[in-house]
């Protein structure tokens, strides 16, 4: 009898087992689709890049010639690359006032703002991120000019010698940072609005029948509720900023005056693509890759540690 | 519901067999040529649609897709590497003289010297030193297809303005004297070198007082040389000290000439046609660049070879007629006046029934005329690190003119650099 039940009990275990299996089994068959595209597109590039920064290679010469370590070392060599390390550096913290902080305080006024002015505000805000960053470069170079651009008429008007934007190794790295900050603001804004609106009005009810001032409001409630927004933002805007900066460092400086507007993502480009050193420039993309990784770790870990999820 | 089904597979097949049938037919299209240049709207773009539409009107067995390419010689070259390494080049690309030994050293091309034989008529007109800008190692790479000099544009009103003649200054020396009036009187810029993403108007400062861009071996640049320090600083000087020269990027350097803000501009004489339509309130005039004291002119001579890179036979053909096209006396005639370039057979300069109507009418054009004896070599570094050297050298001019420090040390470091990646 006793045997009995032990055998009924492993076939039931067993069969649990094997439907458990076959329910994986599905799963991963269901996630192959996504899983096949990213293998191809993702970590297949990513590996070849590793490879690749270990040759000297033109995209045209049928030969790769091995060099080992030599495209490392030349790059911790050289001004270029530090030079757009510390650049994309401050495009960063910048980008994180510019394009994580204002967007913020921008929506809870906005959100304060009577109803049909809000509307107005909204796609006003947001409309920069609807244009194309080639086109808005373009209307920029204009805004630029610094004899004849709007910004320094207006700086003009008001008794001010107004900057060489652009030719000016003191401020290229700004102005691009500007237009950068201009064209992702709005998105960032757009994703605090949503973020504002989720958060519960009976929390602020609350809050004011305690006699909260708006101050600890915004402070106590607001700004930690909004954590998970927050660091969404921070994280793609961190990430995302080497690739927000390339269009406008493309078409406003090419990185010049003498690499004063050069930033990483830009650089492997002009390694990749202006001096035909694929080799060299994966190099560079595989230490962007490795400081960004970091980067990013540091940055989850600590603000996963101060960020309340609601619900 | 059947019946429809199996009408909808037939139907399907049918149409295939068609498609299939037709296939063998289509071998008699036009055969299609993409022509790779730089020339936009603004330089050289409408002339270029022009000589599409003539070439296919004779040729209607074959199609020219042209296509503009940003970032003048630099940025075609960087979109041509990509394409040939995707294996899809354009046929024909415009290879600036600045990129041609790279080009012909780095990229799988079609050598021409076999068409001298087969077309030797198309070879006669064009000198040998015109033909020359598209050889190395004694093989014909490209066709030269613009010829072009520096020149300077000037705006008189801004000379009247400043309570002078409206003559150009024919030194440098007078330039500065001339360029202070204008500064202090109108308080606009007196000049503007042209500050693209080449050094061509660099070559021309070191060619004109008496250096070389690049040693006679090829082994060592020129940018360091007492004649190239001389130059650069005194650039420095008119944008640092006397503030008569604008520091401006390319477009805005343009647009400020254009509108007045600048007095003068110097660029190649490929733009007149630019500057004369564009200019507003004024009428732009041309002269020769100023020279270095009491020594002689000297210029690189600017413009683009065309290479042939088509990988298939009926391409190539097609590719060459194109070629040929394009510098025939009719081509050419299009070209040089929707531009301003040089046509490589410079008879036509002087022949009736082409350009010299043109060049009678078009005062500017006198300035290139005078030019181009004394036009040398648009300096190519060797090797496969030319590309690089040719940004070292730009990237030194930015600082030059960021005035930070003087010349000497900026060029000396950027000339040691850049020898170390000539071929040894």
């Amino acid at each position: 009898m006793a045997v009995a039940e032990v055998h009924l009990g492993t076939r039931v275990a067993a069969r649990a087992r094997a439907r458990r299996r076959g329910g994986a089994l599905v799963g991963y068959l269901y996630l192959t689709p996504a899983l096949a595209l990213t293998a191809v597109f993702v970590y297949w590039p990513v590996l070849a890049s590793l490879v690749l920064s270990f040759y000297d290679w033109n995209l045209v010469s049928p030969t790769w010639e091995p060099v080992g370590w030599r495209n490392y070392t030349e790059l911790a060599a050289s001004r270029a690359f530090w030079l757009s390390l510390v650049n994309t550096g401050k495009a960063a913290v910048a980008l994180v006032v510019l394009t994580v902080a204002a967007p913020l305080v921008a929506a809870v006024v906005v959100l304060r703002v009577r109803a049909r002015w809000q509307q107005v505000y909204r796609v006003a805000l947001f409309a920069p991120t609807m244009i194309s960053m080639a086109i808005a470069c373009a209307i920029w170079l204009w805004i630029f000019h610094p004899l004849q651009g709007v910004a320094n008429t207006l700086l003009g008007a008001l008794g001010l010698e107004g900057p060489k934007w652009l030719s000016s190794g003191d401020w290229a790295i700004w102005s691009i940072v500007l237009v950068t900050a201009w064209k992702t603001f709005g998105f960032n804004f757009v994703i605090y609005l949503a973020g504002l609106l989720a958060i519960p009005a009976e929390t602020y009810e609350a809050a004011r029948v305690d006699g909260a001032s708006e101050r600890q409001i915004f402070w106590r409630i607001t700004v930690p509720l909004l954590a998970p927004t927050t660091l969404f933002v921070l994280l793609t805007t961190f990430i995302l900023s080497p690739q927000n900066l390339f269009i406008p460092t493309q078409i406003l400086t090419q990185g010049g005056p003498n690499e004063a507007s050069n930033n990483l993502g830009y650089l492997v480009y002009q390694l990749g693509f202006e001096y035909f050193r694929v080799g060299y420039a994966s190099a560079a993309a595989t230490l962007i890759f490795v400081v960004f990784l970091v980067l990013t770790a540091v940055q989850f870990t600590l603000g996963e540690r101060r960020t309340h999820y609601g619900g | 519901m059947k019946r429809w089904r199996v009408g909808i597979v037939l139907g399907t097949l049918a149409l295939a067999l068609g498609w299939l049938a037709a296939t063998p037919a289509a071998a008699a299209d036009p055969v299609t040529i993409e022509y790779w240049h730089i020339n936009s709207p603004t330089f050289g773009g409408p002339a270029t649609k022009e000589l599409v539409q003539v070439f296919e009107s004779r040729n209607p067995g074959i199609k020219v897709v042209e296509k503009f390419q940003p970032g003048v010689y630099t940025g075609l070259m960087q979109q041509l590497q990509v394409s040939l390494a995707a294996k899809r080049p354009p046929a024909v690309a415009q290879i600036g003289y600045n990129l041609t030994a790279y080009a012909a050293g780095q990229f799988p091309h079609v050598v021409l010297d076999k068409y001298r034989q087969s077309d030797p008529e198309f070879f006669k007109g064009i000198p040998d030193n015109i033909m020359a800008l598209g050889q190395l190692g004694g093989r014909q790479h490209g066709i030269p297809f613009g010829v072009s000099v520096p020149v300077m544009y000037y705006n008189p009103e801004l000379f009247r303005a400043a309570g002078l003649p409206a003559e150009p200054p024919q030194t440098w020396e007078e330039l500065q004297r001339v360029g202070a009036i204008i500064r202090e009187k109108t308080g606009k810029f007196a000049v503007y070198l042209q500050q693209p993403n080449d050094e061509w108007i660099d070559q021309a400062l070191i060619w004109g007082n008496g250096g070389r861009p690049l040693s006679a071996d090829g082994k060592r640049v020129g940018w360091d040389s007492p004649e190239a320090i001389e130059a650069m600083q005194m650039w420095q000087d008119m944008v640092v000290k006397s503030k008569i020269a604008a520091n401006l990027t390319w477009e805005e350097g343009l647009q400020a000439f254009l509108s007045g803000r600048v007095a003068m501009c110097l660029t190649t004489i490929a733009r007149q046609d630019h500057m004369r339509k564009n200019a507003s309130g004024f009428e732009p005039k041309s002269a020769t660049l100023p020279r270095f004291g009491k020594k002689p002119l000297a210029t690189p001579t600017g413009g683009n070879v065309l290479m042939i890179f088509a990988n298939d036979p009926a391409q190539e053909k097609a590719a060459w007629e194109w070629i040929k096209f394009v510098l025939s006396p009719d081509g050419a005639t299009i070209w040089s006046k929707g531009t301003g370039y040089l046509p490589p057979r410079g008879a036509l300069a002087e022949d009736p029934r082409y350009l010299k109507p043109f060049f009678d009418q078009s005062p500017m054009m006198k300035a290139a005329l005078q030019t181009f004896p004394h036009a040398r070599s648009w300096v190519s570094f060797p090797g496969s690190r030319g590309l690089e050297i040719t940004k070292i050298l730009i990237k030194a001019r930015d600082e030059v003119l960021e005035g930070k420090r003087p010349a000497e040390p900026i060029l000396k470091e950027a000339a040691a650099q850049a020898n170390a990646l000539l071929p040894k």
